[in-house]
């Protein structure tokens, strides 16, 4: 009846009262959000001004951000240890390695043939206003000063390139003369004439043809200094040679100007091992 | 003839060490594997040179022999002879083709176009050192072949090293053969001197450790790992002492093995200052000799320091000797109007 009508009516208020509050709630924490939205949009603004005003004050000096303290030898030194630095993570992997020092930085060379790895050089830069060689182990008898008086002061990556190129090449050039006078001794008449740089080998080697053996006589220059093979080959044989052997002679200049020295000599003796 | 070169043979047998006798003679190759054997090599060096003598005397043994055998014995015991360095110079920048056969005929040449009475003889090695001995004669006499000089050079390098005899005389010849012979222009002595040869090379040709970068990492960490193993219970009163001297040595002379040189000798000239009532002193410069000899130079300069009997750093003029390829210097008055440096190249 009347009662429980009267019951249900209560509850509704309630539960309208109970939404109220609730949305009130709502409304009173959406306006706190928006008053702080409001809050940081000002901070916001107030920052950018602040930046703007910077920038157009240093804009207001004069076009480019003009430091006078660039052209100090502190800066320039700063400079030029930023590109060795740059220059030690580009030649890792070329063979030259490089270590910062407390005056410079110290390059170590290394040397290698045919998946051998063969000597390694190292080269001590003391780094201030110029740079100069402090100390090194390359041996005496390359142009180190040569090539130092070109390149060191004004390119310092050109001149260990070329060093490293200088060096790989006579390593080379030595290593085919060890290789020659260690597997091929037995083809070889008399000594191998060689010089410190290697870039001269004169030396006598037998030929066999059909049983007999004809002493060759070679020179080869090597006038690249850079490259480990020769760039002059003369071949000969004894002048009362027979004839065809001229061309073998050839055959042969040509091999050593395009192969390393104790490649061919192997080819030789395995062609030999096919004729018979 | 024969008799004074087989005698010359004998006496250079006896200059050999009892116990290398037998392998000279093997390098020698002038004598067969039978005669060899036939030689009996404990018995008293006296009787085995005689024996070689006798078989060289069959074998019919001349100069060149004689002198490759000579040239053997100053190979494997070049410290009794005192080397010194000579330096070249190029005009130009050209390239070297060094030709061994070149080289040895032009030297000959020269040398023998001034003065017929000289005997010549090569040997190369492996580490492309070209040896050279040379006996001299006179215009009106032989050679006397117990008066050489010795040369060593290097192809394609500048540095020539010369043990010249008692005939300094003939030393421009010497010089002038070699410069023809390597195509070089002038030649000049290097105030460097020493009786050990490879210490010379590793000198000039910078072949001993100088101090480089690659060293100061593991010689700051094998520091630390031998400092850690010291024995607690003993402390070091004046550690920090010890290690900046250690510190200084290390910077002065360097890590490795140094090179070994018996001398160093600087000259002092200068002029007495004093009041001007001395006259005659003022006159004459005053000079002063002073020479250090070791057995090893520059390791006992090395070690002057942590032996408390020198202040270290030491003098520069005494750890500049390996960097400056020296060891006879000149000082001089430091001049007012030169502004040269005062010790005197």
């Amino acid at each position: 009846g009347v009662l429980a009508h009267l019951e249900m009516l209560e509850v509704q208020a309630h539960e309208a009262a109970v939404k109220q509050e609730e949305m009130e709630r709502q409304a009173e924490k959406l306006a706190r959000l928006k008053a702080r939205v409001q809050e940081l949009r000002l901070r916001r603004n107030e920052l950018r001004a602040k930046v703007d005003l910077q920038q157009n004050r240093q804009l207001g000096k004069g076009g480019i951000a003009s430091d006078p303290a660039q052209f100090t030898t502190q800066a320039i030194l700063e400079r030029k240890m930023k590109s060795v630095k740059a220059m030690l993570q580009l030649f890792y992997l070329t063979g030259i390695s490089g270590k910062l020092t407390k005056r410079g930085v110290c390059f170590c060379i290394s040397t290698a043939y045919e998946g051998t790895y063969l000597d390694l050089y190292y080269l001590d830069l003391v780094i201030t206003l110029e740079v100069q060689i402090h100390c090194h182990s390359i041996p005496i008898f390359i142009p180190l000063e040569q090539l130092a008086k070109k390149y060191l002061q004004t390119d310092i990556r050109r001149f260990l390139s070329v060093l490293s190129d200088h060096l790989n090449a006579y390593v080379r050039r030595r290593y085919q003369a060890d290789q020659l006078q260690e597997h091929f001794s037995d083809q070889i008449e008399g000594t191998l004439q060689r010089n410190s740089l290697c870039n001269l080998l004169v030396f006598n080697y037998n030929v066999s043809h059909k049983g007999k053996t004809f002493p060759f006589n070679v020179r080869l220059l090597y006038g690249d200094l850079c490259r480990s093979l020769p760039t002059e080959v003369i071949v000969s044989c004894t002048p009362d040679a027979p004839k065809f052997l001229a061309e073998t002679a050839a055959a042969h200049s040509d091999l050593f100007r395009r192969v390393a020295l104790h490649k061919a000599f192997c080819s030789f003796s395995s062609a030999e091992e096919r004729l018979d | 003839m024969d008799e004074t070169v087989t005698e010359y043979i004998r006496r250079t047998i006896l200059k050999f060490p009892r116990d290398e006798v037998k392998t000279m003679l093997e390098k020698w190759g002038f004598l067969s594997e039978t005669q060899l054997q036939t030689l009996n090599f404990c018995q008293v060096k006296e009787k085995v040179s005689r024996e070689v003598a006798q078989l060289c005397e069959e074998n019919s043994a001349g100069i060149k022999q004689a002198a490759a055998l000579d040239i053997i014995y100053n190979q494997a015991h070049p410290n009794k002879r005192v080397w010194s360095v000579y330096r070249m110079n190029k005009a130009g920048e050209e390239m070297e083709f060094f030709d061994l056969r070149d080289f040895k005929n032009k030297f000959k040449r020269r040398l023998q176009s001034a003065l017929k009475n000289v005997t010549i003889n090569f040997e190369e090695y492996e580490d492309n050192a070209i040896w050279i001995r040379i006996a001299w004669g006179t215009p009106h006499r032989k050679p006397n072949q117990y008066k050489t000089s010795y040369v060593v050079y290097h192809s394609q390098t500048p540095y020539v090293f010369i043990s010249a005899s008692v005939l300094k005389s003939n030393l421009p010849l010497l010089c002038q053969a070699l410069l023809a012979a390597s195509n070089y222009h002038d030649i000049s002595e290097m105030e460097l001197r020493s009786h050990s040869l490879n210490s010379l090379k590793d000198i000039v040709f910078k072949r001993y450790s100088q101090v480089s970068h690659f060293t100061i990492v593991f010689l700051f960490f094998s520091s630390l790992l031998s400092s850690s193993a010291a024995d607690l219970r003993i402390i070091q009163e004046n550690r920090n002492q010890r290690e900046r001297i250690e510190r200084m040595n290390w910077e002065a002379f360097g890590d490795g093995p140094l090179p070994k040189i018996e001398f160093a000798q600087y000259k002092l000239e200068t002029m007495f200052k004093s009041n001007p009532k001395l006259d005659v002193l003022d006159k004459e410069p005053f000079r002063c000799l002073v020479k250090f000899s070791s057995p090893h130079l520059l390791e006992s300069l090395k070690s002057l320091a942590p032996a408390g009997m020198a202040d270290a750093p030491l003098s520069t003029l005494l750890t500049c000797i390996p960097q400056k390829a020296r060891n006879y210097f000149r000082i001089r008055d430091r001049k007012a109007l030169l502004s040269g440096s005062f010790v005197s190249p």
